[in-house]
Parts: structure tokens; C-alpha cells; sequence
């Protein structure tokens, strides 16, 4: 996933996340592998009026934002979808550094190199 | 009402063509044949998987329990790989998408479930290929009318008799919907899980839909499904359903008791 935005006021991922989809990168990171229904119980500890469609969408949202990935898994529960994660969270941050630096770069090129010459100092 | 405007649409192009108009019907009906029978026979395969009892025990029991008090063989269940929650039934089938089971809890899917069985009990999954083909034929037969007719008023009522017909399809299929509601109401243990089901449902569609026209361009999800409504209306609204159940299960005086 690029991102093709960045909020200044937000910290950490929902900078290029909306809060939720940015909260459930964070359980899936520490998960790696988990089904709607796990993200919804740990969600709902912090959210108590979330509801198990929102965070169906969402995590299918992340799907097509290529930073979760939808697999079908035959367990004991009969069939289900199963949610990995795609990317390491430094992988993605790494990505978002690089993102940003190159949209700086072809925008502000003199600027961007004297303000980062000046933070190396 | 749809079946005599049917009739109707059949027996105008006899009545404006003779001879022609009958061969058109026959015609018309020996084309869509083989489509119907497709449609009747062919078996779901692919993204469907077949359920059995050990893998999801309280669904299949349900079913089970729920089928036997509707009077009709246990159906045969598969699971539809499609993370958008849908359900739907033919012949003596039910699928559901695995997008149902992240969304709903046991009860509501046991009431969507019964609404599926409601369908199959009134005989909805032998009558909609019907319906479905019909409508080509009525739909030919307009065109054919209207092409070879020399009268401009019969092409001009054979256009009505389409229209008219058009309207009471979706006023019956409609029908056919809240009369599915209806039956799962008396199968249920608890029938409000019909409506809480419908609540989650509604509460899914609009979501994300908003999810999707508030995303940036850029980032838009490919999500799947068709976004686009029908000039007519087929399936009645979930507030539409809601309101139903909630008068038949007593919660709400009906409007006329309003009055």
C-alpha cells in the first residue's frame, strides 16, 4: 500500500489510516493471523458500540488496500475467512518514510535537502 | 394480478397476428426452454462448498429442525466463498457467503436461514426461474408486437401490457418476499433475530457505502458488488421488512389500528 495521504495532526499510522483501520493494523501486527470475530471481541473492549459489519468492512477494506490478506480456512468452526498481515509494521513504515520523502523531493527539492543537511547537523 | 397480465401479454399477439402471433409465443417459449432447464438442473460448484453436519453443528441442526417444522426435506446446505454476507436459496438449496458468519451471530443467521426455508415451503425457488424467463418472453413478444404490427395502437397497448407487466412483477415478487418473512416468523424460536438480522444487514449495506463514496479516489477499494439500483424495485426495502415483522410479532399496533 502507498499512501496517497498524510495527517499532520494524527500520530503514528492514522497518519495514513483512518483511526480504526489504523487501530486494527496494530492488533493485526501483534496477531499476524486472526478472523473477524477475534478483532471484533478486542475492539469491542475499547469500542463498546462497534459492531461486527464495521469491522468486517474494514478489514476487508485493508484487503484492498494490500496491507491484510483473505484466506479461507476449514477448522473445527466449519469454514471462515482468516486475515494475515502482508507487510511488517517497520516494512510499512518504512514504506510511508520513503513515500513521503519521495513526494518532498520532486515537490521541494532545495528545500527538503537544505532541511535535511540541517537536521544531519 | 402479474398472472393475468401475463395472460394478457400472451394472448395480444394471437389476437393482433393470428397465426404469426401464436408461432411467436411458441417460438419464444422453445428458446427460453433449454434455459429454464439449465437453470433447474445446474449445480453449484467451484466457490461452493458443500456443508456437513460436523462442520458447523448448530446451523445444520437448526436447519434441520427448522425444515421438519416447515413440512420440507432438509435442504441441501453450501457455503459460498464471497466475504459480502448474502444468503439465498433454489431448488431444495441454501448457500450462504462466509462474509454472513463475520457479521451475524448464530440466531440471526438461523432467522435468515428461516427466511431461505420460507422461500423454499411457498414454492418461490420453482417459481422465480419462471418468473426470471418469463419476462424475456414477455419482453420478446413486446418487441415482436410492436415491430410487426401494423396497428399503431396494438403496438402502443403491447407496450403498456410490458410496462404494466413490469410493475406487477416487482409488486409480486415483493409479495413473495414478506410472505418468506412471514413463514420464518413461525419457524423461529426467537423471530425478533429476524429483524436484528435485518438491522445488521442494513446497518452493513449502508456502511459501506458511505465507506465507499467518502474514500479518496486514490485509495478506492475494489469492492465488488454491484452499486447500481434497478429502475423497479424487486426486493421490498429492510425498513419495509423490519416494519412487517415488527407488526406481525406484536411490537407495533398495525397502522390501520392507529387510526
Amino acid at each position: 500500500m502507498e499512501p496517497h495521504e498524510f495527517k499532520l495532526t494524527e500520530e503514528g499510522i492514522k497518519a495514513v489510516l483512518p483511526p480504526l483501520e489504523a487501530e486494527i493494523m496494530e492488533e493485526m501486527w501483534k496477531l499476524r493471523v486472526a478472523t473477524a470475530g477475534q478483532l471484533y471481541e478486542i475492539l469491542k473492549e475499547r469500542h463498546p458500540d462497534i459492531r461486527r459489519s464495521t469491522v468486517s468492512i474494514l478489514m476487508n477494506r485493508l484487503c484492498d488496500r494490500g496491507l491484510l490478506k483473505r484466506s479461507v480456512e476449514t477448522g473445527r468452526g466449519g469454514m471462515r475467512y482468516v486475515y494475515s498481515v502482508t507487510t511488517t509494521r517497520e516494512e510499512f513504515e518504512e514504506k510511508v518514510v520513503k513515500s513521503i520523502l519521495d513526494a518532498l523531493m520532486s515537490n521541494f527539492r532545495e528545500a527538503t535537502y537544505a532541511y535535511l543537511s540541517k537536521m544531519k547537523k | 394480478m402479474l398472472y393475468l397480465v401475463m395472460l394478457l401479454q400472451l394472448m395480444l399477439p394471437v389476437v393482433a397476428l393470428g397465426e404469426f402471433g401464436a408461432k411467436l409465443i411458441a417460438v419464444s417459449a422453445l428458446l427460453l426452454l433449454p434455459l429454464y432447464l439449465w437453470a433447474y438442473t445446474s449445480e453449484p460448484n467451484g466457490r461452493y462448498h458443500a456443508l456437513q453436519r460436523e462442520q458447523i453443528p448448530w446451523l445444520y441442526d437448526g436447519i434441520a429442525e427448522m425444515a421438519e417444522r416447515a413440512g420440507i426435506k432438509m435442504p441441501r446446505v453450501y457455503l459460498l466463498e464471497d466475504y459480502i454476507p448474502n444468503a439465498y436459496s433454489f431448488k431444495n438449496t441454501l448457500v450462504f457467503s462466509l462474509g454472513l458468519f463475520e457479521v451475524l451471530g448464530e440466531e440471526e443467521i438461523l432467522a435468515v436461514a428461516a427466511h431461505e426455508i420460507g422461500h423454499i415451503k411457498n414454492g418461490d425457488t420453482k417459481l422465480f426461474p419462471i418468473i426470471a424467463y418469463s419476462r424475456y418472453t414477455m419482453a420478446l413478444l413486446t418487441v415482436m408486437v410492436v415491430v410487426t404490427s401494423k396497428n399503431a395502437w396494438i403496438s402502443f397497448g403491447s407496450l403498456m401490457l410490458y410496462a404494466f407487466y413490469e410493475l406487477s412483477r416487482a409488486e409480486y415478487l415483493k409479495e413473495r418476499e414478506f410472505k418468506a418473512d412471514h413463514t420464518a416468523l413461525g419457524l423461529l424460536h426467537i423471530p425478533l433475530s429476524l429483524k436484528y438480522a435485518l438491522e445488521e444487514l442494513k446497518y452493513y449495506e449502508d456502511l459501506r457505502a458511505s465507506v465507499k463514496t467518502s474514500a479518496l479516489p486514490s485509495i478506492e477499494p475494489s469492492i465488488d458488488r454491484r452499486q447500481g439500483s434497478p429502475l423497479i424495485e424487486t426486493h421490498p426495502s429492510y425498513d419495509e421488512r423490519i416494519l412487517r415483522i415488527m407488526i406481525e410479532v406484536g411490537h407495533i399496533a398495525p397502522y390501520n389500528k392507529l387510526q
